[in-house]
């Protein structure tokens, strides 16, 4: 009787062992090459099929399909099952190019291959992108692909670091700009440390680590937030370097470049002058920011931004706008 | 004489007493808007988070703060049953709320007796109590609730998605503003308007019909009713047809395109824009409108929109044409 249960337990460890190795680690569906989001369609990844309406929920063997087309169907293109199609590539696979400029960074992309303009490619709950479907919260037992645009970039302008944690198995960046997601964004180990580098637009962004599992935020990044579990978000805002040109006041002799973004202080930005007028560049975070010239000692808006707001005073200031 | 004095004093216990019955509930019922720049007592300036295609702006309620999604298309203040549990017993049932909220069922209404907006306070503001954990789920986000046309029909209302934030200025019953310096920059355009209940009905022409689109904050995107004359989709690019629900087994084949161009008059052009091609006639049973299309997000993109409902009239900033 003992024997049966150890053997009983034995098999389920072995199932559930079997189970967690079986996930897939590389993303489904696509890749990112460059500026471009490269839908990719291997047949011999899918098992079954669904079909359009009307008989919606049952499945056909994969293998059965006599594959004419491959179209690629999201709420990018509002699940166009006739529209995105690919191009086949070799016996297998099955290939579309899309510029990534087309995607927005904040938007959920869901997707799935259309077999035929009629069958569903199904993707499996292993794969590491998938997420169940649903509608208005309703689920419809079957999953959808997941698109991420935040880029994995070697010199990325957002470096997540996680120091120390060197017997952690596995360390996943979570935040708003993966909605959250939990299992995609794999830091990679580099020492005693986890890293991992994004291709970020100028915003403000939450995020945490999640390792082996438990949920903390970033320990070395003092800028956070309360959220409505009781812990902290970690907070990331990206800069963009911008360029300020004042193509007048050529006769000036100098030019103070002064904003709410360095508290208005009158000397501490001297602009260069050029042939064209004058020049500062510089990194600004994410957001709105007011900004004057001072032409030898005179305050000027910019005149070649028409974005224009008052302070609290009665004043109009220059706005510029990093997103 | 001490009869006088007597009710002098009593008065002013009356008065005592009603202003600081008075503070008292407007605190448990109070919205602010942290995070928001006060530029003088009557106008506000709020920062827009945009999640997908909505607009959200971050409130307080009742010692709550968080996120709400700044919905003309809903005729009342909304509030997340999840994150405020019913206490009353429902006064009445309502079918009202658009948008985003297309699918609700028995919104419950909900007084609040106080909506403050810092230093000014709109008394008696009514508020539906609904669940919106299905909004919370698709957006990953948490949602207090809506904030919708009952709030802000006594603002004048400018949604500047360039700016990504939402001024609101106090106007009169006439709809003139209390403060003026408050756009700096030109208004480039304006247009009239009807208010069909709480919906903003814009009379425009597409490729010469004259079509009635209800603009709605809240639409993530632009619809156009099926059976219009056919000279109107000439101007419409079709993509692709569309299963609308992805896979579900509700699926509805809409079409969805490009509207190269709206014509809000003789000087207002807005296009193209995304739009899809969808039946509208059960939101118009509702709203007891006739609307031909709705504009929301893909519109406001191109347009920076000032409302003011009741001078009944929209205006517009131009987008900046140098950007650094």
């Amino acid at each position: 009787m003992k024997n049966t249960i150890k053997h009983i337990i034995t098999i389920c460890l072995v199932i559930l062992s079997l189970h967690s190795f079986s996930q897939t680690k590389e993303l489904k569906g696509y890749k990112i090459d460059g500026d471009e989001i490269v839908f990719t369609f291997d047949k011999r990844d899918y098992k079954r099929a669904s079909k359009t309406l009307p008989f919606f929920g049952k499945f056909k063997n994969f293998e059965d399909i006599d594959i004419k087309s491959v179209g690629v169907s999201g709420n990018f293109n509002n699940w166009s099952m006739k529209n995105w199609k690919m191009k086949k590539v070799s016996e297998n696979i099955y290939e579309l190019r899309k510029k990534i400029n087309n995607f927005s960074n904040n938007f959920t992309w869901e997707f799935k291959f259309v077999v035929n303009e009629y069958y569903w490619a199904e993707p499996s709950k292993k794969d590491i992108n998938s997420i169940p479907a649903s509608k208005d919260g309703r689920p419809l037992y079957v999953y959808n692909l997941k698109l991420f645009t935040s880029l994995h970039k070697e010199n990325g302008n957002a470096k997540f670091k996680l120091k120390g944690y060197p017997n952690a198995k596995k360390v996943i960046l979570s935040g708003t700009f993966n909605k959250w997601d939990e299992r995609v964004f794999q830091m990679k180990k580099q020492g005693d440390d986890w890293v991992l580098n994004l291709e970020l637009k100028p915003d403000i962004y939450e995020y945490k680590f999640i390792v082996d599992g438990d949920w903390i935020s970033d320990p070395d990044n003092k800028n956070f937030k309360d959220n409505e579990h009781g812990t902290k978000n970690s907070i990331l805002n990206i800069s963009k370097k911008v360029t300020f040109n004042l193509y007048d006041c050529k006769e000036a002799n100098e030019v103070i470049l002064c904003g709410s973004f360095n508290n208005w202080n009158e000397d501490e930005i001297k602009m260069s002058k050029t042939q064209k007028g004058w020049t500062f560049s510089m990194l600004l975070k994410s957001g709105k920011h007011h900004y004057k010239y001072i032409v030898d000692g005179n305050w000027i808006t910019d005149p070649f931004n028409s974005v224009k707001e008052f302070d609290e005073n009665g004043n109009i200031n220059s706005v510029i706008m990093i997103k | 004489m001490k009869k006088e004095n007597n009710i002098k004093i009593l008065l002013t216990l009356i008065i005592i007493l009603v202003h600081s019955c008075y503070l008292f509930a407007s605190k448990k019922d109070d919205i602010t808007f942290p995070n928001s720049k006060y530029l003088n007592e009557h106008t506000v300036r709020i920062p827009l988070k945009i999640v997908d295609h909505l607009l959200i702006i971050e409130a307080q309620i009742q010692n709550k703060k968080g996120n709400f999604i700044f919905d003309t298309g809903s005729e009342t203040l909304i509030l997340n049953s999840v994150h405020f549990p019913i206490k009353y017993k429902p006064l009445k049932k309502k079918g009202t709320t658009s948008g985003v909220l297309n699918t609700l069922d028995n919104p419950v209404e909900k007084r609040l007796k106080e909506f403050n907006l810092k230093h000014f306070s709109l008394k008696n503001k009514s508020s539906d109590v609904i669940n919106l954990s299905h909004i919370e789920k698709s957006k990953k986000i948490k949602i207090l609730g809506i904030i919708g046309y009952n709030i802000l029909k006594d603002y004048e209302i400018f949604i500047d998605l360039y700016l990504n934030q939402i001024t609101l200025t106090k106007v009169d019953k006439k709809g003139n503003k209390l403060f003026n310096k408050v756009y700096a920059e030109k208004i480039a355009d304006s247009v009239s308007f009807k208010l069909k209940k709480h919906t903003i009905v814009v009379h425009s022409n597409v490729n010469g019909e004259n079509l009635r689109f209800g603009l709605d904050t809240g639409a993530e995107y632009n619809q156009l009713n099926k059976n219009l004359n056919k000279k109107v989709y000439k101007l419409f690019l079709p993509k692709k047809r569309l299963m609308l629900q992805g896979a579900s087994s509700k699926k509805i084949e809409v079409m969805s395109g490009t509207l190269i161009k709206l014509k809000l008059s003789e000087t207002v052009f807005v296009g193209p824009m995304k739009t899809m091609i969808t039946n509208l006639s059960k939101m118009n049973n509702a709203f007891g409108t006739n609307l031909d299309g709705i504009i929301g997000y893909e519109f406001l993109k191109r347009k920076r929109t000032i409302i003011n409902y009741k001078k009944e009239k929209l205006y517009f900033i131009n987008n900046p044409k140098f950007r650094m």
